[in-house]
């Protein structure tokens, strides 16, 4: 055994969250799943004893048998202390006491482990979510300590990328290290984990294997619907003639391009510069050439008035959210609302995507999940002509992917809105988005597959 | 130079002038700075702006004592209004080819502090093109709610100070997560070197400063 954990309840506020957890982890590869805001994250914590150090109560005993640990937070931005990853890796490891001459040997593991080489010396705040996981990911690499904490590591990671980490992470299991791993996601999983554990009713249960083959035969079904795009026509929104959007380096270099309207998926590796591109949409950063919207130079609009027409759903929830409680963020998007959503709406979709029970919580105290869910609802209550989504489905179980996209759906029907919608999983998207846009070697081509 | 080194050299230099008056000291240390950011190659924009800034302050300083006091002394006028230029520019020199990093890292090895204050100075130095990149997000984010926030706006500045606190207690959780333990003896990887030449320069140049202290009024 590895992590032994007896007894244990813990609680941010009066109702525990985890009630009388025993649970046992032993070395090899170990997931953890369940729905948003059953407390993956608070586990992962309180056995990376940072709970209740910052944040909560427990009792009980976790024991880790003397073996190290690291964890890797939900939010990989968060979680340095430096400005490079180099220097970030080097001060990771002056904690664990490594000496100068071992330091070499350390980092190369890391980089080559995550690939990430051509990135060690770039500022961190200007790397995209997807690089921002790796680099989270390898300064644990470089540690090398006994127990990995994983908290939905690749949420932002391209299908490749995540793919090959994973299959990495399986082969340092199998060299005796502990992989403990939160994930929405099952895809690539079932041949590699040795323990599946999930969260039911404040307490963890392992699953047999029979039950694990049902679970993995459940996700497989999702991605055996096939899909297609098809190529726009009509109106476009947005129009692009010699455009191009630089960050540290060019990302986007397009001569010709019109964006239209209904529900447009873009897809590209960690990095291409998605996030850049509503950055530039939005008026967050400049751009070259031609970018109109409705005929409109973009660079020329107020954005005083723009930005209540052409808005944004960020990749990091809390980016969104300007007052404190879940109460008074819904009171601001009320003030702005279009036609669709009265109260009734309102409280109807609270109840469904479980934040009812949530509404004098403070914003930032929320669950990853829940935070994006709250996110998006707010955004929707606001009536914008045109959406930029950026990876809406991160860190959502898969039942409220499902919510998400009905409440999108029903939205989208009534206002004839534009959704320009990031992400890197395809299957579930597949079926609400009219429009496929693939965005690699700086440039955005539409494809129907 | 050593940053810790150079930065105790620039207080010393602040901290003497402002309590002996030397005109001639002000003027020389001014020239001194000037001439060592022209050597390291600053940027012309970054050199107006330097002069340009501190200029409201020291104009105002020499207004004054000169033109709106009932005895106007033209020496302190502009003994005080130089110093204003004595503070930035030195400054300057101190922060000047040195990253902040290089500097709580020297604050750490050379001047021996604990870590926690090290990498606490290095957490608040970062935390400047952080917030201003929040500032700029916040405001952004509210437009898109029909919310427009002036640079006044307290509701601003409100959630400027949340993502604050929220980055604090996520910096504390990260530097533990990657194996921080407070009071815990970490090793050297990157050695910054305090080097006989380091404080040679040090001493000459504090040697000569006060010479011309105490020589020239």
């Amino acid at each position: 055994m590895t992590v032994t954990i007896k007894q244990a309840t813990f609680s941010y506020e009066k109702d525990p969250i985890i009630q009388n957890l025993n649970m046992n982890i032993p070395v090899g590869f170990t997931l953890l799943v369940g729905p948003t805001g059953c407390g993956k994250s608070t586990l992962l914590k309180i056995i990376a004893s940072l709970y209740p150090k910052y944040a909560g109560k427990m009792t009980g005993s976790v024991d880790l048998h003397g073996l190290k640990s690291a964890m890797m937070f939900q939010n990989a931005a968060e979680q340095f202390t430096m400005a490079t990853p180099r220097e970030e890796i080097i001060f990771a490891l002056e904690n664990l006491q490594i000496t100068p001459a071992n330091y070499a040997e350390h980092l190369q593991k890391a980089f080559e482990f995550t690939q990430i080489q051509d990135l060690l010396d770039q500022k961190i705040d200007t790397l995209s979510g997807g690089q921002q996981q790796r680099v989270a990911l390898a300064v644990l690499i470089a540690m090398n300590v006994d127990i990995f904490l994983l908290d939905e590591p690749f949420a932002s990671c391209d299908p490749e990328a995540r793919q090959f980490l994973i299959t990495k992470l399986a082969a340092l299991a199998q060299n005796g290290k502990t992989i403990i791993l939160s994930d929405h996601v099952l895809d690539s999983y079932e041949r590699i984990c040795d323990h599946l554990f999930e969260f039911k009713a404040k307490t963890v249960e392992e699953l047999s294997s029979s039950e694990k083959e049902k679970l993995f035969k459940q996700n497989q079904k999702l991605h055996d619907q096939s899909y297609s795009f098809v190529l726009p026509t009509g109106q476009p929104i947005f129009k692009m003639r010699q455009v191009e959007i630089s960050q540290n380096k060019l990302l986007l270099k397009q001569d010709q391009l019109d964006l239209y309207g209904k529900a447009t998926l873009i897809t590209g590796a960690n990095g291409v510069g998605k996030s850049s591109l509503f950055k530039a949409m939005t008026k967050m950063i400049e751009y070259k050439g031609n970018f109109t919207y409705l005929k409109r130079e973009i660079k020329q609009l107020k954005p005083r008035k723009y930005l209540t027409e052409v808005a944004q759903i960020f990749q990091k929830a809390s980016d969104q959210f300007l007052t404190v409680t879940v109460r008074d963020e819904l009171a601001l998007s009320k003030k702005d609302r279009n036609q669709f959503f009265t109260d009734e709406k309102i409280t109807e979709w609270l109840k469904k995507l479980g934040l009812q029970s949530h509404l004098d919580q403070v914003v930032y105290t929320l669950s990853g999940g829940q935070q994006k869910k709250l996110q998006i609802l707010l955004m929707l209550i606001t009536g914008h002509q045109v959406l930029l989504v950026d990876e809406p489905l991160s860190g959502l179980d898969q039942q409220s992917i499902k919510l998400v996209l009905t409440l999108m759906h029903e939205c989208q029907k009534q206002l004839q809105q534009t959704y320009l919608i990031i992400s890197h999983q395809t299957a579930e998207l597949a079926q609400f988005c009219d429009y496929h846009l693939v965005f690699a070697d700086q440039q955005l081509k539409y494809v129907e597959r | 130079m050593n940053p810790s080194l150079k930065f105790i050299l620039a207080f010393i230099i602040s901290l003497e002038i402002s309590l002996k008056a030397s005109l001639t000291t002000n003027l020389i240390v001014i020239a001194f700075a000037l001439v060592y950011l022209l050597i390291t190659k600053i940027k012309t924009k970054e050199l107006i702006l330097l002069i340009a800034l501190p200029f409201i302050a020291a104009f105002t300083i020499f207004a004054t004592l000169y033109w709106f006091s009932p005895t106007p002394d033209p020496y302190y006028a502009w003994n005080l209004s130089t110093r204003v230029y004595v503070y930035t520019l030195t400054i300057t020199c101190v922060t000047r080819n040195t990253t902040a990093t290089d500097f709580s890292r020297s604050l750490e090895q050379n001047l021996h502090l604990p870590s926690k204050f090290a990498y606490g100075v290095l957490a608040a130095i970062n935390i400047v093109p952080k917030m201003q990149m929040a500032v700029k997000q916040i405001r952004t984010s509210a437009m898109m709610r029909g919310m427009y926030l002036s640079f006044w706006s307290p509701v601003l500045y409100f959630k400027a100070i949340l993502v604050a606190l929220n980055s604090a207690d996520n910096l504390a959780q990260g530097m533990e997560s990657h194996g921080y333990v407070e009071g815990q003896k970490r090793s050297t990887i990157v050695a910054i070197p305090l080097t006989w030449k380091d404080w040679t320069i040090f001493f000459v140049l504090l040697i000569l400063v006060n010479i011309s202290l105490f020589l020239f009024r």
